[in-house]
């Protein structure tokens, strides 16, 4: 997958290459509207990572000369202000979600997959990982073919843990992700380990591997390579 | 005590201080007068009879009505040729007795007569019922025209002081003086308007520094919490990664707290105008199913009694808002295998939870970074935007605490209106 990452902030524009490089997107970055138009009319991207503020001018900008010039690809905004306004009118105008600063880059990681699986017409909306398979369209999760009785929530949980495989989430980023910004997620950590611990469990009584591990200190790593031969 | 009152008392006191200063000078000046004219009579009879003595005539005992008395007497003539005597009577006379000395063919005569005049007393009794009189009238007239007068002149001024209770820094609305030709108001107004101006000039800067504050807040809050999530992603020992952890918690908090204080200079800044009514009871629903896990997990039990949907104007996030910051509240600070209780009418909203006698007084909870200091995740701010949500839309909110019950009750002040063909089924 091909992103664009348009942000005016180089440090996070640099955070946010390094992250999805690992993830095995290719990524470009604009410092600027005027970068990203250039960018935008030579080369095609999946998704562009639009921030709402740039030095010469507003993100919202670069939505219009998007659809004028029927240039496709899928829109992430990014914006720091939490206004409102900002997210419905983006929305409007043909973003296809919304992030609000400061972001968790795994969250950021999957949103983007999110889209790119709503917009990926042809696109399995199934998550496999081994024996653990995840419909994204009717939340249900098999493993090893036989169905597993999961909440909402830890289907949610468990999608998180599958979209950013091997990389470290902290016990706040998952709460963000399953309550939202809005809530007050400090409080709610004690909440993702009851989740964490459940879902481990119910994997484990389906007779599917664990490959959740804990970092002590820190949150969570979906591990791939545990049950790897030789390992 | 009023202006008025204050001039009035102020005239009444002058007033009672010159009248009595007045009637007695004009009664000195009144007594004055007679006695002189009847001392000058006096002593023109006194020379008429004089006159009379010297042609060689005997004269009677009256001249002109008045009592004569002639004698002669030795030596010289004295240097003062008119001697006056008073002598007060009980009847309320005085009685003046003029004597003038004359020289009459070698012969020294003294000629005295005497006349009663009214006594000085008797004056001051006939001019005291009249000052009297006087008095009442002027202290009537200066009540009412007091009033009459002040309501005229100082309506200017009253208007003034009706705008300034009206004025609200937070509404930005310059203020609008009534014009006036009175000096000092046109001063004072000038420098209301000037005061005010300035106020809600600043006010604004303040405020547009701590909205542009936070905004510019929530990128370097970005960029650090991103590094630490590529730092904690590479190999790192056990105790590093407990320091990122507890950075990592700190960004948090900072991120929570910058988010709450950008919300509500929001709030204060009038950014979330209500324009249409929303179902309450359909938006607490919602939030309640947001809540579901957790509420299982901490194993709390819920009742909710929604009587019948309320249809409420605020702007549908507030409304989400606010019964998001309840709700989170009423589960954080709950006890394992607690209580929730929610009771919704278009009247009030309450919302009661078990939970550890709060350590400060309740009403201080609603204060900004104010915690009860049993829950040290929370950062104190949750229940400044509930009031300040409450404030913004008329409501009223109260939290109280009773045998190990918290509630807060959020009475709508006729704000809302049962809806009953939307009935919420019950939980």
């Amino acid at each position: 997958m091909k992103i664009l990452i348009v942000e005016d902030n180089r440090a996070l524009a640099s955070s946010v290459h390094e992250y999805l490089s690992r993830e095995n997107y290719v990524c470009e970055q604009a410092f600027n509207l005027h970068e990203a138009k250039e960018k935008l009319l030579f080369f095609a991207y999946d998704c562009i990572i639009l921030d709402i503020m740039l030095p010469d001018g507003s993100g919202l900008d670069l939505l219009n000369f998007i659809k004028e010039k029927h240039i496709s690809g899928s829109i992430l905004i990014v914006s720091a202000k939490g206004a409102m306004d900002d997210k419905i009118r983006g929305l409007e105008e043909g973003a296809d979600d919304y992030i609000t600063k400061p972001f968790h880059l795994p969250e950021l990681n999957a949103r983007l997959r999110a889209i790119h699986r709503r917009k990926d017409l042809d696109g399995s909306h199934l998550v496999v990982f081994n024996e653990i398979s995840l419909n994204t369209n009717t939340f249900e999760v098999t493993i090893s073919n036989k169905h597993l009785d999961v909440t909402r929530k830890e289907v949610e949980l468990l999608l998180y843990f599958l979209v950013n495989r091997n990389r470290l989430l902290s016990r706040q980023a998952i709460a963000t992700h399953l309550w939202g910004d809005y809530t007050d997620n400090l409080s709610n950590v004690d909440f993702v380990y009851q989740h964490v611990k459940n879902i481990r469990k119910k994997i484990n009584q389906a007779k599917g591997n664990d490959y959740i591990d804990t970092v002590y200190g820190l949150g969570y790593k979906f591990n791939t390579h545990k049950y790897e031969t030789g390992r | 005590m009023k202006l008025v009152d204050k001039f009035t008392l102020c005239f009444l006191l002058i007033f009672f201080i010159v009248t009595p200063i007045s009637i007695y000078s004009t009664h000195y000046s009144i007594k004055q007068r007679i006695d002189n004219v009847e001392i000058e009579r006096l002593s023109a009879v006194n020379n008429e009879v004089a006159l009379q003595l010297k042609s060689g005539i005997s004269p009677d005992k009256y001249s002109q009505g008045r009592p004569i008395s002639i004698s002669t007497f030795a030596g010289n003539l004295p240097n003062e040729k008119i001697l006056t005597e008073k002598q007060n009577y009980d009847q309320g006379e005085c009685r003046i007795t003029v004597s003038s000395f004359y020289n009459i063919k070698g012969l020294n005569y003294k000629v005295s007569s005497y006349n009663y005049v009214t006594q000085s007393g008797q004056i001051l009794r006939g001019m005291l019922p009249v000052a009297l009189v006087k008095s009442l009238l002027m202290i009537v007239a200066v009540l009412i025209a007091a009033r009459m007068l002040s309501r005229n002149i100082l309506s200017p001024f009253n208007q003034s002081l009706a705008q300034m209770q009206k004025f609200n820094l937070r509404k930005k609305k310059p203020l609008v003086l009534a014009e006036s030709n009175t000096k000092e108001f046109k001063e004072l107004n000038l420098l209301l308007k000037k005061m005010t101006d300035m106020a809600i000039t600043e006010y604004g800067l303040v405020k547009e520094f701590s909205e542009n504050a936070s905004h510019e807040l929530q990128t370097p809050l970005s960029v650090l919490r991103s590094k630490l999530e590529l730092l904690a992603d590479t190999n790192i020992q056990g105790d590093q990664a407990i320091l990122i952890g507890e950075m990592q918690h700190a960004i948090e908090k900072m991120a929570r707290i910058n988010y709450s204080l950008l919300l509500l200079t929001k709030l204060e800044n009038q950014e979330y105008e209500a324009t249409e009514n929303i179902s309450f009871a359909g938006h607490i629903k919602s939030i309640l199913g947001f809540y579901e896990d957790r509420i299982q997990m901490k194993a709390l039990t819920l009742t909710t009694h929604i009587g019948d949907d309320i249809s409420l104007k605020i702007h549908p996030a507030l409304a989400d808002l606010l019964f998001d910051n309840l709700l989170g509240n009423a589960i954080r600070h709950n006890v394992k295998n607690g209580i929730i209780n929610i009771k919704a009418n278009h009247e009030a909203f309450v919302i009661e939870n078990t939970g550890a006698a709060p350590v400060i007084p309740t009403e201080e909870l609603f204060e900004r970074f104010k915690k009860s200091d049993q829950c040290g995740e929370s950062i104190g701010l949750g229940l400044a935007i509930v009031k300040q949500i409450c404030e913004l839309n008329k409501f009223n909110v109260r939290y109280t605490y009773r045998d190990g019950i918290h509630s807060l009750r959020i009475d709508f002040n006729g704000m809302a209106v049962a809806d009953s063909a939307a009935l919420v089924a019950q939980a």
